[in-house]
């Protein structure tokens, strides 16, 4: 397939995981903007990048992908549904009774879930962790753990930060949303900038990229590792709520179905191809 | 006791390529394992919430990892990761306090006192909680953790190298009670540094003619439900003794079980009560003070009879 193929196909399947993310916050509460936000990021990864089975997600070899900033799962569910390991169906039932779409990132009731996330800081520990584990072992899978900016307050992250830079965990991958926000505005609120050169001063073999341009997403994973012996981390610069204009900058939404119908209009997904009005 | 823990995991690993050890500036633990098998013994630094979260990451790939750390610290500082990457995350982890148990730093500042360590540990679902006496406790311990799957805290630190007598060596169970002492009038439940107190207390109440039985409750969490209502029934008041707070600990669960089978048996828990124990001064005069003692566990008795 040619290149430019491949970048539109892997747009489309951004723009139906931003399309579950809608629909979602039709039928109840849904952190909205932090998951429209890495839409782009999950598409290349889980469409261009990781190998995993869903067949059989505890496969060996299968790539690892922790989604530190856990409260963003419908996003996540949206792409292990669309690739395979349960129905899209499922994702109707967001809340509802025993199902198996968690309002935090839960490994005990989602296939393709390795961690459960939710509490902030506490992902790229686990990753370190993992890709110590491949070492020991001799293997080659590696671990890609996806961070939300303002997470990286809690310092928990710096002391893992610090781990994987002096482990030389080379197959461990940091993928930070950067997306401005968290409750408020981040810079406003902790300040986080000079936010590369602190990765780079850790120890980490850092790039910043446009998150919404799947060109620069495909070409920047197709990179990894970016150097020998370094942990790789990636400033993934998004915006909040990217694709819906109602969920710009928010944290949270509940769309009523008037509202559903027109971010799906926005989004070109409103009875079409994978809709469900 | 590192060098001893340290033997023990080593002979461990070399049966089982799952385990590995973790340490948060605590290498001597890790020493003799690292020497045999470099790969499998990381060092952290001090960062109490990594240890736990790289130990989290390599039980979710397979491995059965011992992390290390001072036991104030790694029951406090990383009680969340402990919970819910540990607990919640199901991940089969052997958390290890290895210096600085119950109140053992004494004068040195509370800062440096576990005193919450079994309550902590105790509140996370499916986690085992074993604080051993000496060095054969805790090679069993060790050997029962790296052989049962699943969440589990061994407190070293109160354990010294011989304690328990020859008679009760093999006979070392995971939630089994030691019984280190027959009696009948009164019983005394201790765990770790404080079983020396509990025999003392048990002789000199003898001589004056109270005779009393002592456990090791060497296995905090699951109690020994069986052992504590014997006692209840068999003798007419029970005492229990730790360098912990009297809340949540040894005398917690003791209660909990007294309480749920309305066992109406009187119940003193000697520890610290709600308070921290902060005074300068030597181990013995800080345990004095504040009541954890063989004299605080006869007066407990006396007054009672």
């Amino acid at each position: 397939m040619a290149r430019d193929e491949r970048i539109a196909e892997l747009e489309e399947k951004a723009r139906r995981i931003r399309a579950h993310v809608v629909r979602i916050a039709g039928m109840s509460d849904c952190h909205t903007g932090g998951s429209l936000s890495i839409a782009d990021m999950l598409a290349g990864l889980y469409f261009h990048t990781l190998r995993v089975d869903p067949g059989l997600p505890g496969w060996e070899g299968r790539d690892y992908f922790i989604l530190s900033k856990g409260h963003c799962v419908p996003a996540l569910d949206a792409a292990l549904a669309m690739r395979g390991f349960f129905p899209e169906d499922a994702l109707t039932t967001h809340l509802q009774l025993d199902s198996i779409i968690s309002g935090h990132a839960c490994a005990r009731v989602t296939p393709g879930i390795d961690v459960s996330t939710g509490s902030l800081g506490h992902g790229l520990s686990i990753g370190v962790g993992l890709a110590l584990g491949v070492r020991m072992d001799g293997a080659a899978n590696r671990v890609f753990v996806m961070i939300g900016d303002g997470e990286l307050q809690e310092g928990s992250n710096w002391e893992a930060a610090m781990a994987g830079a002096h482990h030389k965990l080379e197959g461990l991958v940091a993928i930070v949303d950067r997306n401005m926000y968290q409750t408020g505005p981040t810079e406003e609120m902790m300040a986080l900038e000079p936010l590369a050169d602190k990765w780079r001063a850790f120890g980490w073999a850092t790039r910043v990229i446009d998150g919404h341009d799947m060109a620069q997403i495909v070409e920047t994973l197709d990179a990894l590792p970016f150097e020998k012996g370094r942990p790789s981390a990636i400033v993934s610069r998004t915006e909040k709520g990217h694709g819906v204009s109602m969920s710009i900058h928010q944290h949270m939404n509940r769309f009523d179905e008037a509202q559903t119908a027109t971010m799906l209009a926005e989004l070109g997904q409103g009875g079409g191809e994978g809709g469900r009005n | 006791m590192a060098k001893w823990f340290g033997d023990v995991l080593v002979e461990l690993a070399r049966q089982d390529p799952r385990i590995c050890g973790v340490s948060c500036d605590c290498w001597g633990f890790l020493g003799a394992l690292a020497a045999a098998f470099p790969e499998r013994a990381v060092e952290i630094g001090i960062a109490e919430q990594n240890l736990i979260g790289v130990a989290a990451g390599l039980a979710a790939r397979g491995k059965t990892p011992f992390a290390i750390g001072m036991n104030p610290f790694v029951t406090m500082r990383c009680f969340e990761q402990i919970r819910t990457d540990v607990g919640y995350g199901c991940r089969n982890v052997k958390v290890v306090g290895g210096y600085g148990g119950g109140i053992g730093y004494a004068g040195w500042g509370c800062t440096h006192h576990a005193m919450e360590e079994m309550a902590l540990m105790r509140l996370v679902p499916t986690m085992t909680v074993v604080m051993p006496a000496d060095a054969y406790e805790t090679e069993m311990a060790t050997r029962a953790a790296a052989t049962t799957e699943g969440p589990f805290y061994i407190s070293l630190s109160g354990a010294t190298m011989a304690f328990m007598p020859p008679e009760a060596r093999r006979t070392f169970h995971v939630g089994k009670a030691v019984t280190l002492r027959e009696g009948s009038d009164v019983t005394i439940v201790a765990v770790g540094p404080t079983l020396p107190d509990a025999m003392t207390a048990a002789e000199i109440l003898t001589r004056k003619g109270v005779s009393a039985r002592v456990l090791n409750m060497h296995t905090v969490k699951p109690a020994d439900r069986e052992a504590i209502l014997a006692a209840a029934r068999q003798t007419r008041l029970i005492v229990t003794i730790e360098e912990h707070t009297v809340i949540g600990g040894l005398g917690g669960a003791v209660g909990e079980v007294l309480a749920e089978a309305g066992a109406g048996t009187p119940l003193k828990r000697l520890g610290l009560q709600d308070v921290f124990a902060c005074m300068v001064g030597r181990y013995e005069d800080v345990r004095e003070r504040f009541g954890i003692s063989a004299n605080a566990v006869v007066e407990a008795v006396m007054r009672q009879a």
